[in-house]
């Protein structure tokens, strides 16, 4: 594979973490403007452990994503009782929050004579563990990729186990899932613990593919955008949002006919599928008859 | 004290502007229980258009008439494509598709108008205004003017005139609305245009009291006009405005004590707070559309 292949590869890798992450809100009847936080607080927690403090790569992520679900679960107690479009609001507010606070907080320490750590908006640069390892860019991918597949692996075991069924109940009806005994607020809680921690490890592993991070980089339009790649994509499975990247990174991103008007094909492909099927491509209905066609 | 004072005469001039914007969401929010987020990006059609027209010596009048008319034609394009084609209960494929088109015409912008930055015919020669310490710019004034004006006319408008009947009949109850025989898509198509119409003569002082405009303006525009709206309380005329101005003393005068990153921070706070401590608004109540699924 040439170097372009990998990096679009890598990319569309990376933004499935925030698709799935956003998409996971949606099935529970959540709308979130604001999975790009987790991203950013996974890519300097993880940033700070492996350049700062000098930990190892996966602890350095497993940190990222602990901090994330723990944030993500903290803003979804406050948050919860609001609905709808206030809750949707609200994460955009955190989201911007956060991303501002960014914008101040220097945090910086020697390390071997250089000083390294988040410096407000000048960025937080060096967080070069990936190339001291000696790991190449393709290697770097299949580390992306195992990533990937794993939190794939884990919500097709959640599926299986009916935790996507309740996830489902109390995204459709919230008021059905409270008598037949579950609590919304705990599964929504949960699930967005679940989401800012996949979120977090897109986001420990994009900052060390780029070893440069900058409050900048997380802004709105990624949040949305990952946003969008499920409902174009499709909400039935967690294969919808990775199918909405595809679309829009693998094929618009790489055509080169579409140069410079990437945006007006792809504003105009998400708008007449969503004219077609309002739940995206793959939706529950299709899936649900793929399903049966499988089992006859 | 003086400091205090002053930032509070600027933040309320600027808070008009946002009143305007917030005015536009809720109007279509009120209606139609949808969000419309390219409502920012479609000002910014006009604006540019406008902006285009001055550079080949179009009079200030002239220019006004096509920010607005820009704006008229891209808002109805978005309704056409991602709310009147969108059918039923499905106000959340309607704010993606709204997105979809914000980018659309963010890049078709970026290629009519080549440059990053473009100058903006301003009303008149710029003067300030003195009382006592006190100052205020003479185009803050006519904006406040303005909007008050155009508050005035949309709250007889919706009074006063059977139009107005209509679309209040439609923000109560849609199917009250359609079993007494109202033609709701007209109704909501015309609030689509009403809306881009304050939202362009929002749009047309913003640019005029700045001198210039950048394709940055849409998503800018969208985000006060929310969060002017969010802090009111949603489907509120008056709470539009109210949150417009709190947001503009707000943001006076965190800029003047904290600077430009402190204004951030404390804007976002402020939106969140509000939002969990008073999630209908300063005016608003919880109502079914407010708390309905998107």
């Amino acid at each position: 594979m040439d170097g372009f292949t990998i990096s679009v590869l890598s990319n569309i890798a990376l933004f499935s973490f925030l698709a799935i992450s956003a998409w996971l809100l949606l099935v529970a009847g959540e709308i979130s403007f604001g999975q790009q936080a987790y991203f950013a607080i996974g890519a300097y927690t993880s940033g700070i452990a492996s350049a700062v403090w000098q930990w190892p790569f996966v602890f350095a992520v497993l940190l990222g994503a602990l901090t994330g679900a723990i944030v993500a679960a903290i803003v979804a107690r406050v948050t919860l009782r609001l609905s709808g479009l206030h809750y949707a609001i609200a994460t955009l507010a955190f989201a911007e929050l956060l991303r501002a606070s960014l914008n101040v907080i220097h945090y910086q320490r020697d390390v071997d004579g250089y000083l390294t750590g988040p410096d407000g908006a000048n960025g937080f640069r060096d967080i070069r563990w990936v190339y001291d390892a000696g790991i190449g860019a393709g290697q770097y991918l299949g580390i992306i990729l195992a990533a990937l597949v794993m939190v794939i692996a884990a919500i097709a075991l959640i599926t299986r186990a009916r935790g996507m069924a309740v996830l489902r109940l109390v995204g459709e009806n919230p008021t059905l899932a409270a008598m037949q005994g579950l609590s919304p607020s705990r599964v929504k809680t949960i699930a967005a613990a679940a989401a800012g921690a996949i979120a977090a490890i897109g986001g420990g592993l994009y900052a060390h593919m780029a070893t440069y991070i900058e409050p900048a980089q997380f802004s709105v339009m990624i949040g949305v955008h990952a946003l969008s790649y499920g409902l174009m994509g499709g909400l039935g499975t967690v294969l919808g949002p990775i199918l909405g990247v595809f679309i829009d990174i693998g094929a618009l991103e790489t055509l080169r006919i579409f140069a410079g008007y990437r945006m007006i094909v792809f504003g105009g492909l998400v708008a007449v599928i969503l004219i077609w099927r309002p739940r995206g491509l793959l939706d529950e209905t299709l899936v649900r008859r793929w399903q049966k066609w499988l089992r006859r | 004290m003086v400091d205090l004072i002053q930032n509070t005469l600027d933040g309320l001039a600027t808070g008009y502007a946002y009143g305007l914007l917030a005015l536009g969401f809720t109007l279509i929010f009120g209606v139609m229980g949808r969000l419309n987020i390219t409502f920012g990006p479609s000002i910014m059609v006009g604006v540019f258009a406008g902006a285009g027209f001055s550079q080949h010596g179009s009079g200030i009048l002239t220019v006004l008439i096509v920010t607005i008319a820009g704006a008229v034609i891209a808002s109805a394009y978005v309704e056409r494509l991602s709310f009147a084609a969108i059918k039923g209960n499905a106000a959340l494929a309607s704010m993606a598709s709204s997105f979809a088109i914000s980018m659309q015409l963010e890049e078709a912008v970026a290629h009519v108008f080549p440059g990053r930055t473009y100058a903006f015919p301003s009303i008149g020669t710029l003067s300030v205004i003195d009382f006592g310490p006190f100052f205020i710019r003479a185009e803050y004034l006519a904006m406040a003017v303005v909007a008050a004006v155009l508050l005035l006319g949309v709250h007889l408008l919706l009074t006063r005139t059977f139009f107005g009947l209509e679309l209040r009949t439609l923000s109560d109850s849609p199917e009250a609305a359609r079993v007494s025989g109202i033609n709701v898509a007209r109704v909501a198509f015309l609030t689509f245009l009403l809306a881009a119409c304050i939202g362009g003569a929002a749009g047309f002082m913003i640019a005029a009291t700045d001198g210039q405009i950048t394709p940055k303006f849409g998503l800018w525009a969208t985000l006060k006009g929310l969060i002017a709206m969010v802090i009111g309380g949603l489907g509120s005329l008056r709470g539009a405005v109210i949150g417009g101005l709190v947001l503009g003393v707000v943001e006076a005068q965190s800029q003047w004590f904290l600077g430009a990153a402190g204004r951030e921070i404390v804007v976002y706070a402020t939106l969140f707070l509000a939002l969990v401590l008073l999630p209908y608004g300063l005016t608003g109540r919880a109502t079914a559309k407010t708390a309905r699924r998107l």
